[in-house]
């Protein structure tokens, strides 16, 4: 009897159909292609994975706060932009670069925060008009030209982001690390914390939250700052790994983040969010693109099998968040 | 007689060219059941928007205790020791009982710097409140609004507005689209309330309702009060209906017809 309450209540939580998902994709891409498993394929897989993640993970916690942000791709590839700009110029050192990049991202989102929140205007729209400014700047800056990373090899920084390391028969970047640390940091602060209580509730009721003095405004500014540093430093890992800084990368990069987090389990409307489904949906998308390849599916189907993906653990979702409104 | 807790002096409230409350002056004494009633558009919504900081008033002040306080927002009404429990708009339905109960004041634990939220205490504190509002069901304190029934919400936010030494708790509408089961529940934890010292503004449609839990009855119509001390205990229904409509009976039976 408890045995099987126990089991009831893992299957009710958000995040068991994306885990289960994602064994399923497991199991069926080593089943075709023995070679999905390989440390090689692994290393790989896990490279972009957290660059992306790293957006993902700061998106969980905008959107349970009611809002979400379409600029982070344009940020993602504005802000390398920036720093490269920055440094080989000679205006400024590396380090310096880098924390001017990052202040730059979040002044974007803190902009963008204070149109959502002050103005009252729907963040779809604020962060729509902030993806076209931020990707125009940077396409005008650069003339639409990559900018010249190659000299990052010997800056310590560049080691500290992306430099890597062979754990046994696996290569590992540093950006692992960062991923992790990022998800064990905002799993505390959403599910632990005060002002983690201050995201759900600004989500899940603004009006009830701020009449019991949750500063509901300033949640969401804050949120929206991170978010875009963020992007931001996902973007700077990614120029440095592939030693380059092009002013278009990161397109679309939005609409995949968003994905990840709602098949996760993370509600659009907010109120409700997960870092552990967050997670699990960062891989089971990341997974879902490395594998197709690898058992021999074209490249190009991968948005069929992620619409689906999408479409099938939304009804997954919407299902069980009705099971738990009628308190069952 | 015991003193004012709440007195607001000659309220009056313009919107826009329309006058929803005109001069009026409202009462309610330190551990009393005030039941406020009148038909739609009396202005019973609109004096307790302005009491709870929803809605600022044209001109008129308001008193605790005999001091002149400021009530610009709801913060500033919660501030001030009253609390405003609308049907469903005061819970996270998202968020669980003790997380709900705790919002905006949550108790932290540990290094600051953390802000890690005392769980242990939140879970022990909301389980003693739900039990001294009256909630004789073993619900976990984990448990998401959302799972809860409309009585027992309510039982949530009275609930909590015991707990942080709310001196007044307005409830309007709070046996709406309940059962007679959760009705009879909600009347109780006014009444707990009231016995611990609590003040409150019971509004609701159902005049049965009110006669049940209420010390003194205040009737509204056309924006100001037309009877402020009637004891349910002295007067019928009835007599009360003849009130809050203001037609006699013959007048009630011809406009019925």
């Amino acid at each position: 009897m408890e045995q099987q309450s126990l089991a009831r209540r893992l299957i009710a939580k958000p995040e068991f159909g994306p885990f289960v998902l994602l064994l399923v994709e497991i199991v069926v891409f080593t089943s075709i292609n023995p070679n999905f498993l390989s440390p090689l394929n692994i290393s790989n897989t896990l490279v972009f994975t957290v660059e992306l993640g790293l957006i993902a993970l700061a998106m969980t916690l905008l959107m349970t706060a009611g809002e979400f942000d379409l600029s982070v791709g344009a940020v993602f590839g504005f802000s390398p932009v920036v720093m490269w700009t920055l440094f080989n110029q000679g205006i400024l050192p590396l380090e310096l670069a880098f924390v001017a990049a990052l202040l730059l991202a979040a002044f974007i989102g803190f902009i963008s925060g204070l149109f959502v929140t002050r103005l009252k205007i729907p963040s779809f729209l604020v962060t729509l008009g902030m993806l076209l400014v931020v990707r125009g700047t940077a396409l005008f800056v650069t003339d639409g030209f990559p900018q010249r990373t190659w000299n990052a090899g010997d800056q310590w920084l560049a080691t500290v982001l992306v430099g890597d390391l062979n754990v046994g028969p696996f290569r590992l970047y540093m950006s692992l690390f960062w991923f992790i640390l990022v998800a064990v940091i905002f799993w505390y602060i959403l599910s632990q914390t005060k002002f983690g209580n201050w995201i759900q509730a600004s989500g899940g009721n603004p009006g009830a939250a701020s009449a019991r003095g949750v500063n509901v405004g300033r949640t969401k500014l804050i949120l929206f700052m991170l978010c875009s540093a963020m992007a931001a430093l996902a973007g700077i890992i990614s120029s440095i790994r592939t030693s380059a800084a092009n002013p278009n990368s990161g397109t679309g990069y939005e609409l995949e983040v968003i994905a990840m987090v709602v098949i996760g389990g993370t509600a659009l409307m907010g109120g409700r969010g997960t870092i552990i489904g967050t997670v699990l949906g960062v891989f089971i998308l990341r997974v879902m693109r490395n594998g197709i390849v690898l058992i021999g599916v074209p490249g190009l189907a991968y948005n069929i099998f992620i619409g689906a993906i999408i479409l099938g653990m939304m009804a997954l979702h919407y299902g069980l968040e009705r099971r738990h409104q009628a308190g069952t | 007689m015991t003193q004012d807790l709440v007195r607001m002096e000659n309220i009056t409230k313009f919107y826009g060219r329309v006058q929803a409350l005109d001069n009026v002056t409202f009462n309610v004494k330190e551990k009393e059941i005030v039941g406020l009633l009148g038909d739609n558009g009396a202005g019973k919504s609109t004096l307790i928007k302005v009491l709870s900081g929803a809605v600022p008033s044209s001109s008129g002040s308001i008193h605790i205790r005999g001091k002149k306080v400021d009530i610009n927002s709801t913060t500033d009404a919660i501030a001030n020791g009253i609390e405003t429990i609308y049907q469903d708009s005061a819970l996270v339905t998202q968020l669980s009982i003790a997380r709900n109960l705790f919002l905006g004041r949550e108790p932290v634990t540990g290094p600051g710097i953390l802000n890690r939220m005392d769980h242990a205490k939140m879970n022990q504190v909301a389980g003693d409140l739900l039990r001294r509002v009256g909630i004789t069901k073993n619900i976990p304190t984990t448990t998401p609004i959302s799972a809860l029934s409309g009585g027992e919400r309510q039982a949530v936010a009275i609930a909590r507005a015991m707990y942080f030494d709310s001196d007044l708790i307005i409830l309007d509408e709070p046996t709406n689209n309940l059962g007679v089961a959760e009705t009879r529940g909600v009347l109780n934890f006014v009444r707990n309330a009231r016995d611990r010292g609590h003040s409150c503004i019971f509004i609701a449609h159902n005049i049965h309702h009110v006669f049940q839990v209420v010390d003194r009855i205040v009737v509204m119509r056309q924006g100001t009060i037309v009877a402020d001390d009637i004891d349910p205990k002295k007067t019928s229904v009835e007599e009360v209906e003849l009130v809050i409509t203001g037609m006699s009976d013959e007048e009630l039976a011809a406009a019925t017809v």
